[in-house]
């Protein structure tokens, strides 16, 4: 049984080019972070090497040591760093010569193939085009249009979309009680089954996301000279991405509640506050800060000044009362 | 597990598999040692996924059982034992093994013994068996050819090629080229030919150093592993995919000098000449001086444009043209170095053509580097 959650016709398209023994050489599945590449990776290759009757059986030794990340023949590599470097991928090539040691074939995942410098890139075509017989290649990146094109066209693609949140939710489930959570974790998962499975094992994600969020409101009760005084503040927060993306979302919410779209709400336990900034401005200033919110995520990446990115976008929100105890 | 051996003898089991634990390695339990217990003896397994290697020691058994340890650690704490009985007690609940050796104690934490790859016994398949001394000569004569540089993982290996003709091992890193045949007691049940890293080769003559009882030779059906049956101890080595190149057709067949000079006198030239090449991209040009016994003669020269030069001349057996050739003096020495006759044979054609290099009397061996360009 494949332990993946959504993606069923990827898992199809796997399976039956399994028991028809039509495999790609090379794979290469594109999607968003955290919404199981990798994991469908995995449990392809545990189904590459498994000895049970019904693969991947998830009891075999094979398996298990797929699972683990013990097994001899199924490597994953990801980024040194920030990027995929050439030696990694040489050393991969010698590595990837030797005859499987004990399973049927080696299997490689190389993660976030965006980040591979060009001449990484470049040193993989090789391979990629005509690797030993054992060997089958999987790569995962957030986007195939980031890659070269000649790598792209050397793989089987297998674009991955975002998982529905009754499928997350129904997952999610499985695993823990209370439906209140089970639906907040899976309205916030946005389709990524990775990000929604560390929730649940890691409160504090959920505990960052609300004081995230509670900082915003608390921006928007302030005038100008609090807001620039905060932007100091914050800007030399440890995760200044992590809190935009909670504000770009919160400011969504705030434009599906002007819209009267109340089951399309994300966080759902802020439901009082945004609902109230809602009432508060107007569509076009909320439309605004998630523009200005969106920019700044974007300005982030091409390294922009956090403190002064922080106060044009903070200026540029609504003045909003909303009940929220100060307590800076 | 519960048993007793001696400090020396586990001291040497480990030595012996401790150059296939891995070093690199993105599995922890690869740098672990696994101990394990069979029938009356200890096994002392590593393995770094490319090398496994076996290795029985006599114990006292009292309780089967098997876990892995760290093998620097053990290896410096056996090390520094007494000579004398060390009892072994793994202790299941943590993993940890207790070790006692007179009035020493240590508790060793490992890693569960299931966690560690499977050294296979290969499906026989193809089963030779050659002396000891003959394989090592073999291996010294070849290995040293093959690739160092990882990025043609073929060239990294020996081709081993089991025929009727016997058996043929053969290594080139695209410069020069090794190729060794012996004839083998029994032919082989069906012509094979399997690539095994240099490596694995290397520490298989490493290992055989004792050995006097003929070394055993498989190679598994799936022509996955080479594996070597020594007494006490087992190599497996993964063999490499690909194609070797067709290094037939660059020996060459035909030579217009022939020479034929000592091998102590020519290393000893060569290395003097090396002393000023190391600064010259290791260029020694060799000039041959045709003249019948002994009345011919052999150059040897090296010059750096910063240090000097040196030239140095021996007697030698020239038949044929007279030729000038250059040739990198590290595979010069190299090559000299193995070659255990007295007088060596040099077959050159012309100052871009490889030179071919043989023993004289020294069994069936053919070495062929690639010659130099000379800057004019």
């Amino acid at each position: 049984m494949w332990q993946v959650i959504g993606h069923t016709w990827a898992v199809d398209l796997l399976q039956r080019s399994l028991a028809s023994q039509r495999l790609a050489h090379a794979y290469l599945i594109t999607g968003p972070d955290h919404i199981g590449k990798t994991h469908l990776a995995l449990e392809f290759a545990a189904a590459l090497n498994c000895n049970g009757e019904e693969v991947p059986c998830h009891h075999c030794t094979p398996c298990r040591k797929t699972v683990q990340g013990t097994h001899p023949d199924v490597q994953v590599i990801e980024p040194e760093g920030a990027r995929l470097k050439i030696d990694q991928i040489r050393r991969l090539q010698y590595d990837l010569a030797l005859s499987p040691h004990e399973g049927r074939r080696r299997v490689c995942v190389i993660s976030q193939f965006e980040r591979a410098t060009t001449e990484a890139a470049n040193a993989l075509l090789k391979t990629l085009e005509e690797p030993p017989r054992h060997v089958v290649l999987i790569l995962t990146a957030s986007d195939a249009s980031l890659l070269l094109p000649t790598i792209v066209s050397r793989c089987q693609i297998l674009p991955l979309r975002s998982v529905p949140t009754p499928i997350i939710e129904a997952a999610l489930r499985e695993r823990i009680a209370e439906e209140a959570r089970v639906q907040l974790i899976a309205a916030l998962a946005g389709g990524r089954v990775g990000w929604a499975l560390q929730a649940i094992q890691e409160p504090a994600l959920l505990e960052q996301r609300q004081d995230n969020a509670r900082q915003m409101l608390q921006v928007l009760c302030h005038g100008r000279a609090r807001r620039i005084q905060q932007a100091e503040m914050l800007a030399t927060h440890e995760d200044v991405q992590g809190m935009l993306q909670t504000w770009q979302l919160c400011w969504r919410d705030v434009i599906l509640l002007q819209h009267h779209c109340e089951e399309l709400l994300a966080n759902t336990d802020l439901y009082e506050e945004l609902a109230q900034i809602a009432t508060s401005s107007s569509p076009e200033q909320a439309s605004t800060a998630w523009q200005s919110t969106r920019t700044m995520l974007d300005q982030l990446e091409k390294n922009v000044n956090a403190r002064l990115a922080l106060e044009v976008m903070f200026l540029s929100w609504p003045r909003v009362e909303v009940g929220v105890t100060d307590s800076v | 597990m519960k048993i007793s051996c001696l400090q020396e003898n586990l001291s040497k089991g480990i030595a012996i598999v401790n150059r296939a634990v891995a070093t690199r390695s993105t599995l922890p339990v690869l740098s672990n040692i696994l101990l394990s217990t069979d029938e009356s003896r200890l096994k002392l397994s590593a393995t770094n996924l490319e090398i496994g290697i076996n290795c029985w020691i006599g114990a006292k058994v009292e309780q089967e059982g098997a876990t892995t340890v760290p093998a620097r650690l053990l290896a410096d704490l056996v090390n520094s034992l007494p000579a004398e009985r060390v009892d072994m007690e793994l202790i299941t609940r943590t993993q940890t093994l207790n070790l006692k050796a007179g009035r020493f104690e240590a508790n060793i934490k490992g890693i569960d013994a299931q966690e560690f790859p499977l050294i296979l016994v290969p499906e026989e398949d193809m089963r030779v068996q050659i002396d000891p001394d003959v394989l090592r000569q073999m291996i010294d004569r070849v290995a040293f050819a093959a690739a160092s540089d990882e990025s043609r993982p073929v060239l990294t290996g020996v081709l081993a090629d089991f025929s009727d003709d016997g058996l043929t091992l053969a290594a080139a890193d695209g410069y020069r080229l090794s190729v060794c045949t012996t004839e083998l007691e029994q032919a082989p049940e069906q012509p094979t030919s399997v690539i095994i890293p240099a490596r694995a080769l290397q520490e298989l003559r490493r290992i055989s150093g004792e050995q006097e009882e003929p070394v055993e030779m498989l190679v598994s059906s799936g022509r996955n592993q080479a594996y070597f049956h020594l007494k006490d101890i087992d190599l497996v080595s993964q063999l490499v995919e690909g194609t070797f190149p067709a290094y037939r057709q660059i020996m060459p067949t035909t030579f217009n000098t022939e020479t034929i000079v000592s091998t102590a006198d020519l290393l000893k030239a060569v290395r003097m000449a090396f002393i000023f090449a190391r600064d010259a991209s290791n260029i020694v040009r060799v000039q041959m001086v045709p003249g019948g016994e002994n009345s011919g003669r052999m150059i040897i020269s090296a010059t750096s444009a910063e240090h000097g030069d040196n030239v140095s001349e021996i007697d030698a057996t020239v038949e044929g043209k007279p030729i000038e050739i250059a040739f990198n003096a590290r595979y010069l020495i190299d090559a000299l170095d193995v070659m255990d006759t007295a007088q060596v044979s040099i077959q050159t054609r012309d100052a871009s053509s490889p030179g071919t290099f043989k023993p004289v009397g020294g069994g069936d061996f053919v070495h062929i580097i690639m010659p130099m360009h000379i800057p004019r």
